[in-house]
């Protein structure tokens, strides 16, 4: 079974698993040196001046500093403002200031030693409440309706302040690269990465050299998670630079601190609600601040707000509102894309805001998400109209049937009215508390507003001279699973089998630039391209055959004759020689968004989910241990519903993990817990058990946004919803209000000690 | 990480004479899961290495002997698996097999050794970032002004304010275990408890242990009818440290405690023996309300740093709950 819907092992799975895969630190160039990177002390400090005593250094060790740099101080991303190394003033502690390149690893970590830099401190920026009143990095408003009039006519106005943490992604691989000149001074690059085009180009743009003049290669990829975006780009061209320093490949890996030290994290992100309500629980108003802590440099920030704009009013209907967001500069390492980029933040928010205003007015979570859920054909606050697949709706329906989500919250109410009524409500007794929560969520799929028209995504086929088709795309499988879906969907698309099609490795001599692997847009973006290049190639094939059908991999004749596929397909490409095909990625034409106003429609559709998670709370410690998950996800249609429950699976663990347990602690800019020792990620054993049911809202094969078979982006969806439901259940089984994650134990005593409900502060 | 010379001695005394000359600058090895993380970060730099598992016949060091009469002998090089798996230790003193079964995860437990446990440095993560083990600049303590959240609540007059690591030395110190320390000067034995001491100044270790002085060995006497509990907060369920345990071991009398024994880990800087409990505890018959008398005993001397206070909360729930796992009152609940 291997058509859409059908679960087909992975093809990467067995190398994986039986460890015969080879990463990036597997591979050795011959003659190749090793890298190490000279790191800021400083959160803030003026470089005063950097020497470098070669007779400290072993093995003839070389160095690389600022003024080694053939062509502009800049990684190109969205600009190029990031240094490659730190010029005139480091702005993070970790920032690279110089590289050495030896003959080992260790020789290279003792060639450190041969630099003295002089710093002189400066004042440094730290937190968000700091950066509040400076100039932001980055600034983005939406308006729709009049808000002011709409909180002036509301029954009630309700305000909250929620908070989110950093997160590390935590991939299994650490980031790595390996660099290497030709002598005829082409460059070629392998490593871990979701997008080979970004890393290309960030070499081309800094060294100077043509895009034919430079190769990269993805090798196996453990993991992203968004945190193989940026930096793979700024490690590339500190490993070219050391190759074109010493002459030979270098190797350049992070050890799991130093990928913890100097790496992105997530946001730390604060949002200010100001909602106005009607009596009856309709939002009437709302009025939003998003404040997200975009570290030292852009990066991705400019695009991880203006995703959290488009995700900050949740699911729900409201005409009048009006947002106001800001990526805050402080002096901490970028924060960029975490799975989810930026909507995880900002949901968390409007969840506990509907939340608090469920409990001013006394309605249960499930009926204020009920009556203010968007359904097909509403409006968001941007404009757009809804499609038929639009399923809040159905997913909190769902969710609540399969939890029995009202009875089992009275029962749980009943049982602590009952504890408190003998008695047993005091400090000390040992029974757990039980509290049950929901959430309800959404993602845009694919990139925002008109990113995949300029995108544009170009995916090939071509014929192999065996008659197979070959399709190649610049996607990695980092772990999600696009090199056991993309098969699937040229296979059922071309009416072929999965062995009549072969996928290119990503690599930029080889594939065209059919984009990053980010933003859930793999499978619906790339993979509705695969679909038509695929059924298109086999078109061509049928030219000549005038009345033939194909199934199956099998050609008929109307005559009933029938062949293989590939028999014909090598019969054309002997004769004909190089058959191949080019499609380039259209949205649909009423997918259109106004990036200056924010209105208009930011994503052709959106993926949708509800989770109810039931907690169980020491009343002594107030230790969280969640002990069930339920998530409804509608995502158009699974093409490998086993992968794509494993990455909803996954992301509601990593959802958990960032609402109970993940804590960046930074001191004078330096992340305390920068181990694995210490920045604690939940284990199995930490893990509840996570039910997931698909719904599916696939009509005929196909939505209007052009997923194929009407599948939807999957990958971010689940990381929206974990937290803000945690969140409710902890308030639920306690009666202490949680308004920022993680809700450690020491928070949560903190919130009791200081009042903390679930209306807001007593 | 540096490199280091590697001795590999056949005998214990090849072993104290290679590590005593060059004192300060060699450091055992046992099953290395701390010491190689140490060396990695560049927290400790030792130029030698002195491998114990080269140790020859009556020399190793990995061992578990029991007699009805003496109790066990437990070699320091026995592993924690070794530990929690042994079925006449399970028998004798199952908390003591349990709590090293719960220790970090399976793939640690196969390696970490009995001593290394005992002998672990602290994880304060000041240290573990290279500012010593006092983390102190200029005088004043990084601790006291910093992220303190999981340093000590008792016993912080300074200048240390780490917390102890090991989840077993409690519940052992508790049972009155004695280690054997071996050194240029020959062998001592000395109470577990004692092992453990205050640095007071950056350079000094928070274990007695004497120039070339090795942990040879754990003894630990028969249960003797003692009856013993402990109680764990982690912050999640396995691969990580404690944040606050306490282990009880009680004497009984006719119903009542003849000598009680309370140990909290993970309070102090070093495993903290609350006086005031033991002596609460001391002909009482063991309920709720004396669990949680002696709890608030156990805590009542605590001065919380700036962001530890809920530590407290941790270490008084622990206790208490470990007297009533000790009682098998909570059994009963």
């Amino acid at each position: 079974m291997n058509g859409i819907g059908a679960s087909p092992p992975r093809p990467d799975g067995f190398a994986k698993v039986s460890g015969a895969a080879r990463y990036l630190d597997d591979l050795s160039l011959p003659g190749m040196w090793h890298g190490a990177t000279l790191r800021s002390p400083h959160a803030h400090a003026r470089i005063r001046s950097i020497a470098w005593d070669a007779a400290l250094a072993p093995d003839g060790a070389v160095c690389v500093t600022v003024g080694d740099l053939p062509g502009p101080n800049g990684v190109q991303l969205i600009d190029d403002g990031w240094p490659i190394l730190a010029g005139a003033f480091t702005h993070h502690v970790g920032e690279p200031v110089a590289l050495v390149a030896a003959p080992t690893r260790l020789a290279a970590q003792q060639a450190l030693q041969a630099f003295t830099v002089t710093y002189e401190p400066l004042d440094a920026v730290l937190s968000l409440e700091a950066a509040e009143a400076l100039p932001p990095l980055y600034q983005l408003g939406m308006d729709s309706g009049d808000v002011d009039a709409a909180l002036a006519r509301a029954d009630l106005v309700v305000e909250g302040e929620y908070r989110t943490g950093h997160q590390e992604h935590i991939y299994i691989e650490c980031n790595g690269m390996i660099a290497s000149y030709a002598e005829d001074g082409a460059l070629t690059v392998l490593g871990s990465m979701q997008c080979p085009y970004y890393v290309q180009k960030a070499l081309t743009h800094a060294l100077g050299l043509a895009d034919e003049q430079v190769r990269v290669r993805a090798t196996t990829v453990g993991g992203g998670f968004g945190g193989k975006e940026d930096f793979p780009s700024a490690i590339a061209l500190h490993a070219a630079l050391l190759a074109r320093a010493c002459g030979r490949p270098v190797k350049l890996v992070y050890d799991r601190h130093e990928d913890i030290v100097c790496t992105s994290k997530r946001h730390p992100t604060l949002v200010r609600h100001r909602t106005g309500v009607t009596r009856d629980g309709r939002l009437a108003a709302l009025d939003i601040e998003i404040l997200m802590d975009g570290g030292a440099y852009t990066t991705l920030s400019s695009v991880v707000l203006s995703r959290a704009l488009l995700h900050s009013f949740g699911p729900y209907r409201c005409a009048d509102v009006r947002i106001r967001a800001r990526a805050l500069r402080t002096h901490t390492a970028p924060n960029s894309a975490f799975r989810g980029f930026g909507a995880p933040q900002v949901e968390f928010a409007i969840e506990r805001q509907m939340d608090r205003i469920a409990h001013r007015l006394g309605l249960d979570p499930l009926e204020i998400r009920l009556r203010n859920a968007v359904a097909p054909g509403d409006r968001l606050p941007t404009g757009q109209i809804l499609d038929a697949g639009t399923s809040a709706l159905p997913c909190l329906e769902e969710v609540a049937r399969r939890t029995r989500f009202r009875e089992r919250r009275q029962e749980l109410e009943a049982a602590r009215a009952r504890r408190a009524a003998e008695g047993d409500e005091d400090q000390n007794g040992a029974e757990p508390r039980r509290g049950i929560g929901l959430s309800l969520y959404f993602h845009g799929a694919g990139f925002t507003g008109n990113g995949e028209r300029m995108m544009k995504s170009p995916v090939t086929a071509r014929l192999l001279p065996d008659g197979r088709i070959e399709v190649l795309t610049a996607m990695t499988d980092m772990g999600q699973g696009c090199s056991a879906v993309f098969p699937q969907i040229a296979a059922a698309a071309g009416g072929l089998l999965p062995e009549d099609v072969t996928f290119a490795e990503p690599d930029t001599a080889e594939v065209p630039d059919s984009g990053p692997t980010v933003a859930s847009r793999t499978t619906m973006i790339v993979g509705g391209l695969i679909a038509r290049v695929t059924a298109a190639l086999r078109d061509r094939v049928l030219e000549g055959l005038p009345g033939h059908t194909v199934r199956d991999g099998w050609i008929e004749s109307p005559a009933g004759r029938v062949e293989r596929f590939r028999d014909a397909a090598r019969r054309l490409r002997a004769e004909h020689g190089p058959v191949e095909l080019t499609l380039r990625h259209e949205p649909p034409a009423w997918q259109t968004f106004d990036e200056t106003t924010y209105r208009g429609a930011a994503y052709p559709t959106y993926a949708w989910g509800a989770d109810v998670v039931e907690v169980e709370v020491d009343p002594d410690t107030l230790a969280v241990r969640p002990l069930q998950v339920t998530a409804v996800c509608e995502v158009g249609r699974a093409i490998h519903p086993t992968l794509c429950a494993g990455q909803i699976e996954g992301g509601t663990l990593q959802a958990l993990g960032w609402a109970l347990l993940e804590e960046m602690k930074l001191e004078d800019g330096r992340y305390l817990n920068d181990r694995l020792a210490t920045y604690v990620i939940p284990t199995i054993l930490d893990s509840p058990r996570i039910d997931v049911h698909l719904l599916e809202s696939h009509r005929d094969g196909g939505g209007p946004f052009g997923g194929p078979f009407g599948a939807k982006g999957v990958g971010e969806l689940p990381m929206d919803g974990g937290a803000p439901a945690v969140a409710q259940a902890i308030e639920n089984a306690t009666g202490i209000g949680v308004p920022a994650i993680p809700a450690t134990p020491e928070r949560l005593l903190a919130w009791q000690r200081a009042g903390q409900t679930p209306g807001g502060v007593r | 990480m540096r490199p280091f010379d590697y001795a590999r001695p056949a005998t214990r005394e090849q072993a104290v004479q290679l590590l005593a000359a060059t004192p300060g600058r060699a450091a055992v090895l046992a099953g290395g899961s701390d010491l190689l993380a140490l060396m990695k970060d560049g927290v400790v730099t030792p130029e030698r290495l002195v491998s114990l598992q080269g140790l020859q016949g009556d020399h190793t060091l990995r061992f578990l002997r029991y007699t009805a009469a003496a109790g066990f002998r437990i070699g320091a090089l026995t592993t924690l698996a070794d530990l929690a798996a042994s079925e006449v230790l399970r028998l004798e003193h199952p908390v003591v097999a349990e709590t090293a079964g719960r220790l970090a995860g399976p793939q640690i437990r196969n390696v970490a050794t009995v001593g290394g446990n005992l002998c672990q440095r602290p994880r304060c993560w000041y240290f573990r970032s290279g500012f010593g083990l006092l983390a102190a600049r200029e005088g004043a303590s990084l601790v006291v002004a910093g992220d303190n959240r999981h340093h000590a609540i008792l016993g912080n007059d300074g200048p240390a304010y780490f917390v102890t690591p090991s989840t077993l030395a409690p519940v052992l110190i508790a049972l009155d275990a004695e280690v054997v320390l071996l050194g240029p000067q020959g062998e001592r034995t000395i109470p577990l408890e004692k092992l453990y001491r205050l640095p007071l100044a950056e350079g000094e270790r928070e274990h007695d242990l004497g120039p070339g002085e090795i942990l040879t060995e754990l003894q630990l006497g028969p249960a003797a009818g003692r009856q013993v509990g402990t109680w764990e907060v982690r912050q999640r369920e396995t691969l990580d440290w404690s944040l606050a345990t306490a282990a009880v071991a009680l004497e009984m009398e006719d119903g009542r405690v003849k000598r009680a024994r309370v140990v909290l880990g993970q309070v102090a800087p070093l495993p903290w023996t609350s006086r005031e409990a033991e002596s609460f505890l001391t002909g009482k018959t063991i309920d709720e309300a004396a669990a949680d008398e002696a709890a608030k005993l156990a805590v009542q001397g605590a001065k919380p740093l700036s962001k530890n206070r809920y530590k407290v909360q941790l270490a008084r729930v622990a206790v208490r709950r470990a007297l009533l796992a000790a009682t098998g009152l909570d059994r009963e609940l």
